[in-house]
C-alpha cells in the first residue's frame, strides 16, 4: 500500500501521457491479461476471507490493502437495506477519503479505481505490487477503452460521485450502476456475488474475532442473549479496550501486563493490576490497592449465571475469576 | 498454595521462588533474587536512587535485599531539626501484599514511636496497600515529624503532653534529638 502510493505519486506527472501510448500497444495482449486477472481474482477472494476477519471498526485504512475500498463503498450501493450501512458509516467515509486521496494522487489508481468497482482484482494488484502501478492501463479490456480514453472526465465524475456519496447516499446508486455497466459487464455479475458473500461476512467476522462476547450495543447481537449487570458496574470497560492509558507493567509486582491483564479492570476506581497480584490480594484481605475498598464480590453471581448459559470470556476475565470462595 | 517465595508468578524456576526468605532477615537469600517481591524491591531501590524523597535515604543494609536501612533527617522547623534518625526496614517475603516493618534505631521522643522504635502509623498496619512504596512510607514518616498524630499514639504519655503542653513537649524532643540523633 505504501509502496503503491509512492510509486503512484512518482508516476503522476510523466507517465500519464505515456500510458496511453502503451495502452494502445498492449491491447493485443488483453486476452492474456484477462486470464491473469481471473487468477488474481481467485487469489484475492481467498485473501479477503483472511483480511476481512478484523472488526470493521478497527480497520485502519493505512494498513488494510486498498482492495477493501471498492468493496466498502460498493456494498451500500448494492444493497440498500440500511442496516449494515449504518454500522459502517464511519468506516465507509473513512475509506472514501482515502479513496479520493488516492484518486487525486495518480491517474493509475483512478483507472484501477474505475476498474475495480466491478472488478476487485485490478485494485488489489495495484495494491499488492508496486510494479503493477506503472502499467495498470494494460489491464483494461478492449471494450473499456471507449470510456477510459478520457479518464480525466471520469475521474472528475467519480470524485463528484464520492462527494455525493458522503452527503447523500442513495441517489448515486444509479450512477454507480451505470459505471458498472460501462466497464466490463461480465465482471459485474462476479462483483454482485461478491457483495452477496460480503454481506454475510460482518456477522461472521464479528463472531470469529477472538471469541469476544457481544457488546450490548451491537446491532447484530442475537436477541436471545441475556443482558448482564456487568456492563453497568464497569462503565469504562469498553473505553479501556482501546485506551492508551493502560500501564505497561503491574504497579504491584512490576511484571509486564499481558493482553489479559491489560483488559482486566477489577475495581471501579480504575486501579489496574495483573491477575496474579489480584489473586494474591483476594486470597488475603481482598481490598483494592488503589482505593482500599474491598473488591466487589457480587461479580461472582454474574459469573455463575453466565456459566449456566455457556457465555463466557469477558466476564470470567473481568473480575471474579479468583474471587470464588 | 502460596510458597514461601510468596506472591510469585508461575515461572519455571525451582529455586528462585524461594529466594525471598523473610523471617528474621539475615538468613540465606539468593544473590540474584528473581521472585516477585525481589523484583519489586529492586525496582523500588532503583526508583529511590533516581528520585529520593526529601531528607530521606534508604538502601539495603548488606547484600540482603530484604533488609534495608534508612535515614531520615529531622525537618527544619521541628524539634527534630538536624537530627539523623536511622530506621531498619524489613521486607516480608510476600512484600507488596504485606507491609514492611520499620523500626527506629535512633531513639526519638515522638508520640507515634514507642520505646522499642516501633511506629504507630496506620499505613504500616491496617491501611497498608500494595500500591504503596517505601518512598511513600518514608515520606509518611517524615510527615509525622512535622505533624505528630497524637490520636493514634504509640506512647500515650507523650501524646498527652503534646496536646496539653506543646512547648514542653518540643523542648524534650529537642533535647532527645540533641542527645541521641546527632
Amino acid at each position: 500500500m505504501i509502496s503503491d502510493s509512492i510509486t503512484n505519486a512518482s508516476a503522476t506527472a510523466a507517465p500519464s501521457a505515456k500510458d496511453f501510448g502503451k495502452k494502445k500497444r498492449t491491447n493485443r495482449s488483453a486476452k492474456l491479461k484477462q486470464s491473469k486477472l481471473g487468477l488474481r481474482r481467485e487469489q484475492w477472494l481467498s485473501q479477503v476471507a483472511m483480511a476481512n476477519k478484523g472488526d470493521k471498526e478497527e480497520i485502519d485504512s493505512n494498513r488494510k490493502p486498498r482492495s477493501e475500498n471498492p468493496d466498502q463503498r460498493d456494498r451500500p450501493v448494492e444493497n440498500l437495506d440500511g442496516l449494515s450501512r449504518e454500522a459502517e458509516d464511519n468506516s465507509g467515509t473513512h475509506h472514501h477519503e482515502s479513496f479520493i486521496e488516492s484518486l487525486s494522487n495518480s491517474p493509475n489508481s483512478i483507472l484501477s479505481g474505475m476498474n475495480s468497482i466491478p472488478n476487485f482484482s485490478s485494485s488489489s494488484s495495484s495494491g499488492s505490487g508496486g510494479s503493477c502501478s506503472g502499467n495498470i492501463t494494460e489491464e483494461e479490456d478492449p471494450d473499456d477503452d471507449g470510456c477510459l480514453d478520457d479518464w480525466e472526465a471520469i475521474a472528475d465524475a467519480l470524485a463528484a460521485d464520492d462527494d455525493k456519496h458522503e452527503k447523500e447516499n442513495p441517489p448515486e446508486s444509479c450512477e454507480e450502476h451505470a459505471s458498472i455497466k460501462q466497464s466490463a459487464s461480465p465482471r459485474a455479475s462476479v462483483s454482485g456475488s461478491n457483495v452477496a458473500i460480503r454481506d454475510v461476512k460482518p456477522a461472521m467476522s464479528r463472531k470469529q474475532k477472538s471469541n469476544q462476547a457481544w457488546r450490548p450495543d451491537d446491532k447484530l447481537r442475537p436477541q436471545g442473549l441475556p443482558n448482564l449487570e456487568k456492563q453497568r458496574s464497569f462503565p469504562v470497560m469498553n473505553l479501556h479496550y482501546s485506551s492508551v492509558a493502560v500501564p505497561s507493567s503491574c504497579p504491584i509486582c512490576y511484571e509486564d501486563l499481558d493482553l489479559t491483564d491489560s483488559n482486566f479492570l477489577p475495581c471501579p476506581c480504575g486501579f489496574r493490576l495483573c491477575l496474579f497480584c489480584h489473586k494474591t490480594i483476594c486470597d488475603g484481605d481482598g481490598r483494592c490497592p488503589g482505593c482500599r475498598k474491598p473488591y466487589e464480590r457480587n461479580t461472582i453471581k454474574v459469573e455463575a449465571s453466565v456459566q449456566g448459559c455457556g457465555l463466557t470470556i469477558r466476564l470470567a476475565r473481568s473480575s471474579s475469576m479468583f474471587c470464588r470462595s | 498454595m502460596m510458597t514461601p517465595g510468596g506472591s510469585g508468578r508461575f515461572r519455571p524456576l525451582p529455586t528462585a521462588m524461594y529466594a525471598g526468605y523473610s523471617g528474621t532477615a539475615s538468613s540465606w537469600v539468593a544473590k540474584t533474587s528473581v521472585s516477585a517481591s525481589g523484583k519489586r524491591i529492586q525496582r523500588e531501590m532503583a526508583e529511590l536512587n533516581v528520585d529520593p524523597p526529601a531528607d530521606c535515604s534508604a538502601g539495603p543494609k548488606g547484600d540482603n535485599l530484604y533488609h534495608w536501612i534508612a535515614t531520615i533527617i529531622g525537618p527544619s522547623g521541628t524539634p527534630y531539626e538536624g537530627g539523623i534518625f536511622f530506621l531498619d526496614i524489613i521486607f516480608p517475603s510476600d512484600y507488596p501484599f504485606k507491609p514492611p516493618k520499620l523500626v527506629f534505631k535512633t531513639r526519638i521522643y515522638h508520640c507515634n514511636v514507642d520505646t522499642a522504635g516501633n511506629l504507630s502509623v496506620d499505613i504500616l498496619r491496617d491501611s497498608w496497600s500494595p500500591a504503596l512504596t517505601i518512598t511513600k512510607v518514608l515520606q509518611a514518616i517524615r510527615s509525622i515529624f512535622l505533624k505528630p498524630e497524637p490520636y493514634n499514639p504509640a506512647l500515650p504519655m507523650i501524646a498527652r503532653l503534646y496536646l496539653s503542653d506543646r512547648e514542653k513537649h518540643d523542648e524534650v524532643a529537642k533535647e532527645w534529638t540533641l542527645r541521641f540523633a546527632k
